[in-house]
C-alpha cells in the first residue's frame, strides 16, 4: 500500500504538438517517489524535467499512463478536481519566484490561504510564523520589487508552504539566483524536508542542489541515466 | 465577494493606476453625456407626465381649438373620473417677448381634480384664486425666477388672444403653487378661464385640451378610443392620448429628442464598450502568468473569472459615480444657461437606475470576453508566458 503522499508515476508517455507532428518528451517512463523524499532532477534542457513537476502537480496531462499521488489517481480528474487537490496537496516554486507585484511579501503568502477555511486572524498568524521561518518577518509588508531575488524566492517558498501541503514541486528554484543566495535556498529546502518532513521534488541545473537533495536522478531525453561520478562528489 | 478576491481586483486596479484612471474618465464622461442627455429629455418631457392620465386635442393639430361643450360629453363617460379644460394663452412678459410664460387659462376646481395629485392645488389658493376672477396661481419656480409675491400684478401680452385692451392681460397674483415632487415643473402659472374666456374679444369657448383622470381600474386605452369615436363623425375631431405620448408627440414638432438622446449615447456608449473591453482584453494578456500562478495555487477558473469580471464591475461603478456626479453638478447651471428652452433639467430616479442597469451590463459585457480567456487559459502555457 502506498503512503499518502508516495508519488507514482506509471507507464507515463508525453508528448507535446509542434505544428502538425507531436515532440515526444517520454516514452513509457515509470517511477516512484516516496514520501518523505528529497528527489533533485537534473538534466540538460528539452529533457523533459519541468514536464515531470507539471505532471505531478496536476497542472498537465499525460497522453498514456498514469500519475498517482499516494491514493488519488491524477490522471483523468477534472480540472476543477485538480484545482482542489492541488491547492491542498502542492506547493509550487518556481525559478523566477512569480509573486503577484502589487502584493505585499505577507499577502503573498497568504494567498494560498485565502482559499482554506482560516479566519483572517488565523491566516495572518500563520504569515507572520511563515515569514519567521524562511527569516522575513521584517520585510513582511515589503513589495516583491523592494526585495532582492534571494528574499523573493524565500517568499515565493513561504507562499508554497503556506497551506502546509505535503509535496514541494521546486523548479529552479536557484537558477536566477547568486551563489550565496542559493545556498541559503537549498538550506531552506533542506530544512523543510528534514525537519518538517516535506516530499521535495526539485528541477535544477544547479549541481551543488545534490548537497541537499537525497536522491538526484539525470534526465537525458526523456529517460533516466545514472552518472556516477557526480553521485561521488555530492556523497 | 471575499476578502481574497476584493484584495486581487485592487491589485489588479492598481497597477497601471494611469490606464485605470482613464478608462474610469472615459466611462465617466460616457455616463456624464448619458446623465445631461437624459436630464434634458426629462426636463423637455417633464416628470409629471402620467400614462394614466389622458389629454385630448383636435385631431387636426395641436393648434387648433375644441369647442368647450365637448367637455360635458367627455364627463358622461362612466370611464371618467374628472375633466377639465385647458387654454394656452401663448403669452410673454410684457416688453419682452423673448422672456415667453408658460400660462395656462382653466377652470380652477376641475384642474385640480385631475391635476391634483401632480400640484400642490389646496382648497386654501383655489379659494385665493375664486375671490379675484382676475387672480393666478403661479407655479413656484416661475415665481422665484421672476421673484413674483402673492399680491404682485402681472401683465403679459399674448401673442394670438386680445381683449379689449389689446393683447396684454393684467393678473394678481393670489397665490404659489408647488409640485407633489420635487422634479415637477412648476414653471408656468394658472389663471381663471371664466374670466379669461369672457374678455376674449375672438375665440370664445374654445379651448386647447382637455385633461382627463380615468376611473381607477379603467383602461386608458381604451378610454382614449372610446373618446375619439364619439367625436369621429363631428365638426372637432379628437385625438386622444396619455401625458406621455402625447409630450412626446409635442417635442416631436421640434425635433425628436428622445431619438437624439439615444442616437448620443448610443454613440457614446458603443465607444466606451469597445474602449474598456479592448483593454481589458490587453489588462488581463498582460497578466497571463499571474493567473496561471493563481490557477496552480489553486484558485479555480471560475474564481479567476469572478475577478476579471470584478474589475470591470469595480471600473464601470466608479465610472458610473463620477459621472452622474458630475451630471448633478453640471445641471443647475446648465439649466439656468437654457431656462428658455427647457424649464427644468433634472435627474430622474429612472434615468439613475437606468444608468446603474447600463454599468452592470456593459461591466458584464466588456469583462466577459478577458474573463472567458482567464477561465480557459492552459496553466502551463500561461506560465510560459512572460
Amino acid at each position: 500500500m502506498p503512503n499518502d503522499t508516495d508519488i507514482t508515476l506509471t507507464h507515463v508517455t508525453k508528448s507535446y504538438p509542434l505544428g502538425k507532428s507531436r515532440i515526444p518528451i517520454f516514452q513509457d517512463l515509470t517511477m516512484t517517489i516516496p514520501e518523505g523524499d528529497f528527489l533533485a532532477i537534473m538534466g540538460p534542457s528539452g529533457s523533459g524535467k519541468s514536464t515531470i513537476l507539471n505532471l505531478i502537480g496536476g497542472i498537465d496531462t499525460v497522453d498514456e499512463g498514469q500519475v498517482a499521488v499516494g491514493h488519488t489517481v491524477l490522471t483523468g480528474m477534472s480540472d476543477a478536481a485538480l484545482t482542489q487537490w492541488r491547492a491542498a496537496h502542492i506547493g509550487f516554486v518556481f525559478q523566477f519566484y512569480n509573486l503577484m507585484p502589487m502584493l505585499s511579501a505577507a499577502e503573498n503568502v497568504e494567498l494560498p490561504l485565502l482559499l482554506t477555511p482560516l479566519s483572517a486572524r488565523a491566516r495572518q498568524e500563520r504569515v507572520r510564523t511563515i515569514l519567521d521561518i524562511v527569516g522575513l518577518s521584517e520585510r513582511a509588508g515589503h513589495l516583491p520589487s523592494e526585495l532582492s531575488g534571494g528574499q523573493q524566492q524565500r517568499v515565493g517558498i513561504a507562499r508554497a508552504v503556506a497551506a502546509d501541503p505535503k509535496i514541494l514541486l521546486c523548479d529552479e528554484p536557484t537558477g536566477d539566483l547568486d551563489r550565496t543566495s542559493a545556498d541559503e535556498i537549498l538550506d531552506l529546502l533542506q530544512l523543510l524536508n528534514r525537519k518538517l518532513g516535506k516530499t521535495i521534488v526539485m528541477v535544477t541545473h544547479d549541481d551543488s542542489s545534490c548537497r541537499v537533495a537525497k536522491r538526484t536522478l539525470h534526465l537525458d531525453k526523456g529517460k533516466f541515466i545514472q552518472r556516477e561520478e557526480e553521485l561521488m562528489v555530492c556523497r | 465577494m471575499q476578502v481574497s478576491s476584493i484584495m486581487l481586483v485592487r491589485q489588479n486596479l492598481t497597477r497601471k493606476r494611469a490606464r485605470s484612471l482613464l478608462l474610469v474618465l472615459s466611462i465617466g464622461i460616457a455616463f456624464f453625456v448619458y446623465g445631461v442627455l437624459s436630464s434634458f429629455q426629462a426636463g423637455f418631457e417633464g416628470s409629471e407626465a402620467k400614462a394614466e392620465r389622458l389629454v385630448v386635442v383636435s385631431k387636426i393639430g395641436g393648434n387648433e381649438t375644441l369647442p368647450i361643450s365637448a367637455l360635458d360629453q367627455i364627463a358622461q363617460l362612466p370611464e371618467v373620473a374628472a375633466v377639465t379644460h385647458i387654454t394656452r394663452l401663448r403669452a410673454h412678459l410684457i416688453g419682452n417677448e423673448r422672456q415667453i410664460i408658460g400660462a395656462n387659462a382653466v377652470d380652477p376646481d376641475s384642474y385640480a381634480a385631475v391635476y391634483g395629485d401632480t400640484y400642490k392645488l389646496d382648497p386654501a389658493l383655489l379659494a385665493a384664486l375664486a375671490a379675484d376672477r382676475t387672480g393666478t396661481l403661479v407655479g413656484r419656480t416661475l415665481a422665484e425666477q421672476q421673484g413674483w409675491q402673492v399680491g404682485d400684478r402681472v401683465t403679459l401680452t399674448s401673442f394670438v388672444h386680445a381683449n379689449s385692451d389689446g393683447r396684454n392681460w393684467s393678473f394678481t397674483i393670489a397665490g404659489i403653487f408647488d409640485g407633489r415632487e420635487p422634479t415637477v415643473d412648476t414653471n408656468f402659472l394658472i389663471v381663471r378661464s371664466d374670466y379669461f374666456n369672457t374678455a376674449l374679444q375672438r375665440g370664445r369657448n374654445r379651448v386647447n385640451m382637455f385633461g382627463i383622470k380615468p376611473v381607477p381600474g379603467a383602461d386608458p386605452a381604451v378610454l382614449a378610443e372610446t373618446i375619439d369615436t364619439a367625436f369621429a363623425n363631428s365638426a372637432a375631431q379628437t385625438k386622444t392620448q396619455n401625458e406621455t405620448a402625447f409630450l412626446s408627440a409635442f417635442l416631436e414638432q421640434f425635433a425628436n429628442v428622445s431619438l437624439i438622446v439615444r442616437m448620443i449615447v448610443s454613440v457614446a456608449f458603443v465607444t466606451i464598450l469597445l474602449i474598456v473591453g479592448n483593454t481589458m482584453i490587453f489588462a488581463v494578456r498582460e497578466r497571463m502568468q499571474e493567473i496561471g500562478v493563481l490557477k496552480v495555487l489553486g484558485f479555480s477558473g471560475a474564481r479567476i473569472m469572478r475577478i476579471v469580471l470584478a474589475e470591470t464591475i469595480v471600473l464601470f461603478a466608479v465610472g458610473l459615480a463620477l459621472g452622474l456626479l458630475l451630471t448633478s453638478a453640471v445641471i443647475p447651471l446648465l439649466g439656468q444657461a437654457l431656462r428658455s428652452v427647457v424649464p427644468e433639467l433634472y435627474l430622474t430616479t429612472k434615468s439613475i437606475s437606468l444608468a446603474g442597469l447600463l454599468a452592470l451590463g456593459f461591466a458584464l459585457l466588456t469583462g466577459f470576453l478577458p474573463a472567458l480567456n482567464a477561465l480557459r487559459l492552459p496553466i502551463v502555457a500561461a506560465l510560459r508566458h512572460r
